[in-house]
């Protein structure tokens, strides 16, 4: 630790520290625009001189580390001085855009000079005319003009996300931020240049000129388009979202957002969004559908009794919601069969459930089916974050394509999702053999041939073995992968976290409002709705048909229910079967509790009203309550918050009973040429976004570049005709160097029905006709 | 005055960068002597014992410089700097274009000193006939088995480049030339940390300037003590300047460092013109402040320049005389920092742009007398407070002619015209 004086006051750092940073701890501040702390120093805008007692010249707080009795002054006239002309300097060229600036406001070049700059100009001479608004892409504007050159953005992309799509351009005065060749940036991490950009050249380009800081409202909430949950602000004005920011939560969280999350927050006012009740496919007062639908759970419990009522959740609803519905079901409409939407079939113990803190502090990270760049995308900025200090970070990849990137670089070992947890137990059989479970684990898998060499098993069981801190991704495809993690977990004396990644976002929150999340528990319900034990399904956010894996079982009990009620944001796949359609409240329009992948509870405000007729679940139930003439006690308050957790849910409880074998996988059908896999990609998440839709294609599925080629796929993507067991259908498909031959990747729970009619695909063809986009 | 020449030896022989004529007077032979009768700690130590220093303009001793690499077995990088660009300096020039290999004869000797296993040479982006000089120097030196695997039968290996910038005079300080060598934008680097420690692609390198390295293959040959015997103590050897401006015989002079600046101008380069006074003379490059004539007679070692008010630099020595107007002069040398100005930081680059504007407007007889304090106070915000020395540099001469020739810009404010009727250059090209 370092001891040193600033402005007279003693303040004691760890060595390195910068003194920018060390004046922060004592709340002095001292103004910068390049330096940023998950960048690095820089030393461009010379913002932050500071005096330091012995040294002749002013220095740049940002670039100078302190040193012990060090004597740093941050006022008095040669700082003042300095200040002045370094704010001068950047004021002489730039323009008088104030007025109509996007960032006016909310400024650092107008706090700053307002604060520390010359009360007059003395620049006489023309200023120097650049870009105005120019495209960084369909999202991102920039205003070379306004543009300070912090090199933040640049820096960000480049250094920070490994894409470097941004550069500067030009030398001297004429220097200016570009895109690499003029192509718009694609990266999915380019909105958070916005955010930092310390003055109005970065833009958004949906809220250009939509609202000034006057006139809008700053929620504090999370996106809710993946398990991330990522801590965010949202900017509303007249009821409307119309920008998302990034949240920064000191010591934990930079405040990134991915493009989906920044971006796609217009589908609470998108064209798709529900808003009227149907029932019986005609729109009608949503008096009458509350009325009907309360008709309908009378009468179903009145004919065949307690239990008949089956409840499932899906969606963005927030715990409380969720714990609404739980206790409407249990005490007015006489059921316990509550589920939740599932559609992978893995869970995954509190117990085992890892923090985000594990990736910043892991030797060793695994990819279990999931690729975080388009599943998680900011967990793969935390994990560039580590990568950047610690640079020998080991990454190993366990899927049926490709998880590694070139951004995260490591190695993949390449198995079908059903054998992820036999190589697991392998692997672990290679290289812990008396650990205990591991014989049990690996009971019925000893001879289950894998396309692993004995070698790279043994190698890849060490390295789970030998990590300091082991961090695992997991994306809950194979279910039997839970085994061997808790077995993993007490093998090792050393950190093993889980962080799963699949959804629904809130599942957590779901299963602390007392729902069983896991997969089991859904199927049991819909099998009871296929026989007929239940006989109205009651979809709170869930769609079946979309999202259900076992897609037989979803169309059966859909088909046998006497009533299926959907409370829906968007027209769910499941519409054919749906007897009433209630438009509900969504995030942003409902307060309440997200908790994300790492079990961390936070709340996302309500800063709009819901459009229409839709109401929240709260309206709901208490309608029906109503209706059933009966108090439920919507007045006790459940808090999911634990006050001797804080903001991290429990992680005790889940004691693992002993080991249980792997499962041998059943056989592959030899004669079926093409495997379909699937993945998470928060792209093709299900809700709509009118401001993405640039960024998305039709092309959704893919294939490796070798079959692309074989199907006269160009660049872009194209069209080719599936044939399957239930007949032809023509699909999108692009290639990805991350897919292995003869494997047609999908998004899961893909809007596009297609996706759903897979089933027994037997090969893929060039059409004849290629249809125009 | 007659002339003994070390650095631009042979420098009146016909195709003296060809190899066969190269090694005909007895080139090459300084390589010989140093990998067989030293061992490469005994080169440094020679190095050191001369004195050498930089000759890029920092004056920084040499063979200390060798001594910094850190001896953590990591590659080792020899960088030679050849980027040339300070108006009024153009030794190096002469050196590849005419004398190529003496320059690949000190490159090799360096990195055996070093202990270098990759050498680049970094060519100013115009020197194209230079960087070809070199290329084909550096292709002959490895037919005759100079460079390349175990030379001369050695167990030394060293390979040597050519890389063409694009043409910044930034990318003659050491990091900016750094990144551009890496295929980066040059931009200078923070520092620390220092080349010796994390340089070329992270690895310890010796950045050396082209003049630098020549010096070596003559202090193998005649030892450390002939280098001492000229120059001062702490200034000693041989250096070469290049005379231009208002003089008789503008060139390349190589002469004992303490030479008077007078003898310079006046024995080497022919005086000052015919019928004309000097005004003052730029001693080290454009970057340096200006001296009155009654420094005339300061010797020319690093020592005493900076004494008399200016610094050595690079040995650019421009002369000007009493037909030159010192506004326009200092606009026009202004403005090449303004066109130079890498971007990077604030003060460097919008002060220089402002400078240049205010100057511009001064010359053409439309500045106010505010514009003069206006003009001082905008060099005081550059002054110190820039991330690389180029931002201080365009202040040199700004500077101390508004010291010296105040009278002439108030002149030009007053009158609303240059009083001397100097020619007006188009300065300013938006
Ligand atoms: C703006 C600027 C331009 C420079 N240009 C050159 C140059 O053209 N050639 C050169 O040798 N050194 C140049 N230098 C100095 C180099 O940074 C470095 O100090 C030198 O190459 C070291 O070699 P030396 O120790 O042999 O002098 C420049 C420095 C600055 C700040
Ligand atoms: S665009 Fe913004 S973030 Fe990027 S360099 Fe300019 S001021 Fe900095
Ligand atoms: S990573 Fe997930 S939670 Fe975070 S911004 Fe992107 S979509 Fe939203
Ligand atoms: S002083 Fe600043 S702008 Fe000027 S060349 Fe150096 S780094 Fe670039
Ligand atoms: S913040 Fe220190 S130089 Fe920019």
């Amino acid at each position: 630790m370092i001891r040193l004086t600033i402005d007279g006051q003693e303040v004691t750092v760890p060595e390195g520290t910068m003194i920018v940073d060390a004046a922060a701890r004592l709340g002095v501040d001292v103004p910068v625009y390049c330096y940023h702390q998950a960048l690095g120093p820089l030393g461009a805008c010379r913002m932050c001189l500071v005096q330091v007692e012995k040294m002749p010249k002013l220095v740049t707080g940002c670039t100078t580390a302190v040193t012990e009795g060090m004597v740093v002054h941050t006022k008095g006239g040669a700082v003042e001085k300095g200040r002045k002309g370094v704010l001068e300097f950047l004021l002489i060229n730039h323009p008088l855009d104030c007025p109509v600036c996007d960032k006016g406001g909310e400024c650092y070049l107008q706090d700053y000079t307002f604060e520390y700059g010359p009360g007059r100009g003395r620049f006489q001479e023309p200023k120097i005319q650049k870009v105005k608004n120019g495209p960084i892409n369909d999202l991102v504007l920039i205003d070379q003009e306004r543009c300070v050159l912090c090199q933040r953005c640049v820096r960000f992309m480049g250094d920070y996300v490994g894409e470097e799509q941004l550069l500067l351009e030009g030398r001297g005065v004429e220097t200016v931020v570009t895109t690499v060749d003029h192509q718009p940036a694609t990266s999915q991490f380019t909105g958070n240049v916005i955010d930092l950009c310390p003055v109005g050249a970065l833009l958004s380009a949906p809220y250009y000129h939509k609202g000034r800081p006057w006139n809008i409202d700053r929620h504090s909430t999370v996106c809710p388009h993946c398990p991330v949950g990522c801590s965010s602000l949202a900017t509303t004005r007249e009821s409307h979202i119309i920008r998302l920011e990034g949240r920064p939560v000191p010591d934990r969280d930079w405040g990134w957002l991915c493009d989906r999350g920044r971006f796609g927050y217009d589908f609470g006012y998108h064209a798709d969004r529900i808003a009227d009740s149907w029932v019986k496919e005609r729109a009608t007062s949503a008096a009458q559908a509350t009325r009907d639908v309360a008709e309908w759970m009378q009468q179903t419990n009145a004919q065949y009794g307690p239990g008949s009522i089956g409840f499932v959740m899906g969606g963005q609803f927030t715990a409380e919601e969720a714990h609404l519905i739980k206790k409407f079901a249990h005490d007015v409409a006489q059921s316990d069969n509550v589920a939740v939407m599932r559609n992978v079939r893995g869970y995954l113990p509190a117990a085992l459930n890892g923090t985000f803190q594990d990736l910043t502090e892991a030797d060793t990270v695994v990819f279990v089916g999931v690729d975080p760049y388009e599943a998680v995308p900011v967990v793969h900025l935390k994990l560039r974050d580590r990568l950047r200090h610690f640079s020998q970070l080991k990454v190993l990849g366990v899927g049926p394509r490709r998880l590694t990137r070139d951004t995260m670089p490591g190695r993949d070992y390449l198995v079908a999702s059903q054998d992820e947890a036999v190589f697991f137990a392998r692997a672990l059989a290679a290289a812990a053999k008396d650990g205990p479970g591991v014989q049990t684990l690996v009971d019925s898998v000893r001879d289950y041939v894998l396309p692993v060499s004995d070698a790279d098993i043994e190698a890849f069981g060490q390295a789970l073995l030998d990590a300091e801190h082991l961090s695992l991704l997991w994306d809950g495809e194979n279910a039997a992968m839970a085994e061997v993690l808790a077995v993993l977990a007490g093998l090792r004396e050393k950190p093993t976290a889980v962080l799963p990644t699949f959804g629904p976002v809130n599942w957590r929150g779901y299963e602390q409002a007392g729902i069983d999340p896991r997969y089991d528990n859904v199927e049991e319900l819909l099998n009871k709705t296929r026989t007929g034990e239940i006989r109205m399904l009651v979809l709170w956010g869930a769609d079946l048909t979309r999202d259900l894996p076992d897609r037989q079982l979803a169309e059966q009990a859909l088909a046998k229910a006497d009533y299926v009620v959907s409370a829906q944001v968007v027209p769910p796949l499941d519409m054919p079967y749906i007897d009433a359609l209630l438009p509900v409240a969504t995030w942003g329009e409902v307060e309440g509790t997200y908790v994300n992948m790492e079990g961390r509870l936070s709340i996302g405000a309500a800063g709009v009203q819901p459009p229409g007729q839709a109401r929240p679940t709260r309206t709901y139930v208490a309608n029906w309550g109503r209706l059933f003439r009966q108090d439920f006690g919507l007045d006790d308050e459940w808090d999911p918050f634990d006050s001797a957790q804080g903001d991290l849910i429990s992680r005790a409880g889940n004691n693992h009973g002993p080991a249980q074998a792997v499962p041998r996988p059943g056989t592959r059908d030899a004669s079926q040429e093409w495997t379909i896999i699937e993945g998470d990609w928060v792209m093709e998440n299900g809700m709509p976004s009118e401001i993405l839709e640039p960024r998305e294609t039709e092309f959704v599925a893919r294939v490796s570049p070798e079959d692309a080629a074989r199907l006269g796929i160009g660049e872009h993507g194209g069209y080719v005709e599936a044939q399957t067991a239930g007949g032809t259908v023509m699909i999108g498909v692009q290639a990805d160097p991350a897919i292995v031959e003869r494997t047609l990747w999908i998004p899961r729970g893909s809007r596009h029905d297609w996706a759903q009619h897979l089933e027994g695909l037997v090969k893929l063809t060039r059409p004849e006709e290629v249809p125009s986009v | 005055m007659s002339q003994k020449y070390y650095l631009l030896r042979n420098r009146e022989v016909a195709d003296i960068d060809r190899m066969d004529v190269y090694l005909a007077h007895g080139g090459y032979q300084a390589l010989k002597t140093a990998l067989t009768d030293y061992k490469p700690e005994e080169l440094v130590d020679l190095v050191k014992k001369s004195g050498l220093r930089g000759r890029g303009g920092a004056g920084f001793p040499t063979g200390m410089k060798w001594g910094f690499l850190p001896n953590d077995g990591r590659k080792r990088y020899l960088v030679v700097n050849s980027d040339e660009a300070e108006p009024g300096t153009y030794k190096d020039r002469e050196i590849i274009e005419k004398n190529p290999h003496q320059l690949v004869e000190g490159i090799i000797i360096s990195s055996y000193a070093t202990k270098a296993r990759e050498a680049y040479i970094y060519c100013r982006g115009e020197f194209l006939f230079g960087a070809e000089q070199l290329q084909r120097a550096v292709s002959e030196a490895y037919a005759e088995g100079f460079l390349g695997e175990n030379i001369l039968g050695s167990g030394f290996s060293v390979d040597l480049k050519v890389y063409r910038g694009a043409g910044a005079y930034i990318c003659g300080e050491e990091s900016a030339l750094l990144e551009s060598l890496e295929g980066r934008r040059g931009n200078p680097r923070l520092k620390p940390p220092f080349p010796a420690i994390a340089g070329l692609y992270g690895g310890p390198t010796v950045v050396n300037n082209v003049e630098t390295i020549t010096n070596v293959p003559a202090i193998v040959t005649y030892g450390a003590e002939w280098y001492t015997s000229m120059g001062t103590a702490k200034s000693p050897g041989v250096k070469i300047f290049s005379v231009s401006g208002r003089v008789s015989r503008p060139d390349n002079y190589e002469i004992p460092l303490a030479t008077p600046l007078r003898s310079l101008i006046d024995d080497y380069a022919g005086g000052v013109l015919p019928g004309h006074k000097i005004k003052a003379v730029i001693p080290g490059g454009s970057s340096v402040p200006l001296l009155l004539p009654d420094k005339l007679d300061t010797p020319l070692d690093y020592e005493s320049v900076l004494q008399a008010g200016s610094m050595l630099g690079s040995g650019g020595c421009i002369v000007l005389d009493d037909s030159v107007c010192m506004v326009g002069a200092t606009a026009r040398l202004v403005k090449f920092y303004r066109e130079e100005s890498c971007g990077k930081c604030t003060p460097c680059r919008e002060g220089t742009y402002w400078m240049t504007d205010v100057l511009d407007r001064i010359e053409r007889g439309q500045g106010t007398e505010e514009d003069l304090d206006t003009l001082m106070d905008i060099a005081d915000n550059i002054g110190g407070k820039c991330f690389c020395p180029l931002g201080d540099a365009s202040l040199g001469v700004l500077v101390s002619a508004m010291k010296f020739f105040r009278d002439e810009f108030e002149a030009h404010v007053r009158e609303h015209a240059c009083p001397m009727g100097a020619k007006l250059y188009d300065t300013v090209n938006h």
